[in-house]
């Protein structure tokens, strides 16, 4: 039986804290980077390879058992909606779903339910699924229109009314005159796991799991004052 | 114009090329004559029922999986998602004065409407059996085994069983006593193996720490016979400890038929949660994403139908065998040797071949009354021996 340990890491703003956990929990790093052209790094010894992804894509290479582990972000894992298990809240890349509209409409209207009720439906997100899950659950109907980026230029431009998005800090949201008018949820990155993996390899996944936990808590406790 | 779909398939289905549909014709009918030396005997049911006949079941457990439609009384008819509940509603109305326990097997298509960017088929195929009338760990223990065997009949070596009890995860939630949407809230993340948000929501939920290390606990309960022991401790005094008996009695059982190596215990398992009963399984290979088989206990379903009866069986995904096979290079036998036969007179040629078929030969027949040269080439391009009958 294969018993190499494959571990999908996240290209972008994941990354840099992604090597620094897994440098914490004593993994092999040597030579690894997420950004360069190589995408598969190998360590016969410790029977683990990395593979370097979209952080979009990770969902799918574990649900499908092409990766065993992978690390990214819950934002990416509700969209994918991927069956996959979720071991570990690794507490970092923390941002918000929310939906945003334009400051003066909401003034305007004051609630979600009036605002859409005076005919403002459209709603741009590179989140489809979220949203419409958002909105489904709060009985709203609206229009969702798919984005790749950017979204904050459409209600500017009058493509659609409210967006669906991830904010940090909202500084993005103020620069172009947008406010929040309704959270959807938070999320940090997670640990994922393959379902099949998870029961063939348990030893070994339920050991990573156990000490990113530990290298969790531990960091947590150190920040605190 | 014609629309560009008519060339097209919408998403979710598939055509089989003769080498694949041979492979699934060959594979279903290994399984299904193991199955009736176990003495399962076949059953067929309808491809489409009512609605409310078929959103009792496993796969029904989201009823936005099942494809609807309307016939022209107004009735809502679904495809069915999976062969159990057919065949629950079968025995209930059609078998219920037949000799218990009953053994019934099927091979057919299923439809689901799943999201499409999983990449998951809306229409695969299934095998499986379901032994209905019998409770207690002998019945469990005899469709894991025939489980076992099927997945060694399909020419899988390198895989493994895991075995799991819902009972001991319902009873160790009822305790909890929780309000029912914290319940169901706690219960999708279980099934879900969420355990972010499972940690979440016992906290949110001011579960007791005892309680709440017993529920985190059963996931990380994976292993061989000692997993037995270590959950014994776990759950010692509870009332969830009569099921881990249950459980016990089973791998014991499987132990015996030495098939203990194939085995492992894991109280993760949780599968289709609500409509399962007691003991569950899943099958897993190495390298493959997904499980390739999966049952268990479905004691209340029956019920369902007004005919109150115990019930376990399993379903295996055919097209997850296949691809399995093809990850561990498993050939089926080669095909008998074919042949092409050619020549001036047609009724020669129609002797000669009933001749050749009748010694278990696959014949071709030359349909266009080619030339010597040219059927050479024919039968060579096809891999067939050329016979050329002369008169």
């Amino acid at each position: 039986m294969d018993q190499y340990l494959t571990f999908a890491l996240p290209k972008g703003k994941l990354s840099g804290k992604t090597l620094e956990l897994l440098h914490t929990i004593g993994l092999p790093l040597d030579g690894v980077e997420t950004e360069g052209r190589q995408l598969v790094f190998t360590f016969p010894e410790e029977e683990l390879r990395y593979i370097i992804c979209r952080p979009t894509d990770i969902p799918t290479y574990v649900e499908y058992g092409a990766a065993d582990l992978g690390i990214v972000g819950k934002d990416t894992i509700e969209e994918a909606g991927a069956d996959v298990f979720e071991l570990v809240d690794l507490k970092f890349g923390y941002c918000r779903f929310v939906v945003a509209a334009l400051r003066e409409k909401w003034e305007q209207a004051g609630s979600l339910e009036e605002l859409l009720a005076m005919g403002h439906r459209r709603v741009a997100t590179k989140f489809p699924r979220v949203a419409a899950n958002f909105f489904r659950n709060q009985g709203l109907q609206v229009e969702i229109i798919k984005l790749h980026g950017n979204i904050e230029l459409a209600p500017q431009v009058g493509l659609a009314d409210l967006i669906v998005d991830i904010v940090s800090t909202g500084r993005t949201l103020r620069e172009n005159d947008l406010v929040e008018v309704a959270p959807i949820f938070p999320a940090t990155a997670r640990l994922i796991a393959n379902r099949v993996s998870y029961r063939l390899k348990h030893r070994q996944l339920a050991e990573m799991a156990a000490k990113m936990r530990a290298a969790v808590e531990k960091q947590e406790t150190g920040t605190v004052r | 114009m014609p629309g560009v779909r008519r060339l097209q398939l919408p998403a979710g289905v598939q055509d089989l090329l003769p080498a694949e549909a041979a492979a699934k014709r060959r594979l279903e009918e290994m399984l299904l004559r193991l199955f009736s030396s176990w003495g399962y005997r076949e059953v067929v049911t309808p491809t489409f029922e009512f609605i409310e006949a078929l959103d009792v079941g496993p796969a029904a457990s989201s009823e936005e999986l099942l494809y609807k439609f309307i016939d022209r009384e107004g009735h809502i008819l679904a495809l069915r998602p999976d062969l159990t509940t057919p065949i629950a509603r079968l025995t209930a109305t059609k078998l219920r004065h037949s000799s218990f326990p009953l053994r019934l097997c099927y091979a057919a298509n299923v439809f689901r409407y799943e999201a499409p960017q999983a990449g998951r088929m809306r229409e695969f195929h299934q095998a499986g059996v379901e032994l209905i009338g019998a409770d207690g760990s002998r019945a469990d223990a005899e469709v894991i085994a025939l489980a076992v065997e099927a997945l060694q009949e399909a020419g899988l070596v390198d895989f493994r069983i895991g075995i799991g009890q819902v009972a001991i995860t319902k009873a160790v939630l009822a305790e909890l006593e929780l309000q029912p949407e914290a319940e169901m809230a706690v219960k999708e993340a279980l099934v879900g193996k969420d355990l972010v948000r499972l940690t979440g929501l016992l906290a949110q939920y001011s579960v007791p720490p005892a309680a709440s290390r017993r529920v985190e606990g059963l996931f990380g309960l994976h292993g061989g016979e000692e997993v037995l022991e270590r959950a014994t401790g776990l759950l010692a005094g509870t009332p969830a400890a009569r099921y881990l008996r249950e459980l016990e009695e089973v791998f014991i059982a499987l132990k015996a038929l030495g098939l203990q190596r194939y085995l492992f215990i894991d109280l993760g398992i949780l599968r289709a949660f609500d409509y399962y009963t007691g003991i569950v399984f899943e099958g897993y290979v190495p390298g493959l994403g997904f499980p390739v088989c999966g049952g268990g206990r479905y004691d209340e379903l029956l019920e369902q139908f007004g005919f109150p009866c115990p019930a376990t069986g399993f379903a295996l995904g055919i097209e997850r065998l296949l691809m399995a096979r093809d990850k561990a290079g498993v050939a089926f036998p080669p095909s008998v040797p074919g042949y092409l036969v050619a020549g001036p007179s047609p009724a020669s040629l129609l002797r000669e071949a009933r001749r050749l078929r009748q010694q278990g030969a696959v014949v071709e027949l030359d349909a266009q009354g080619w030339s010597r040269e040219e059927a050479e080439k024919q039968a060579r391009e096809r891999g067939l021996n050329l016979i050329w009958v002369d008169d």
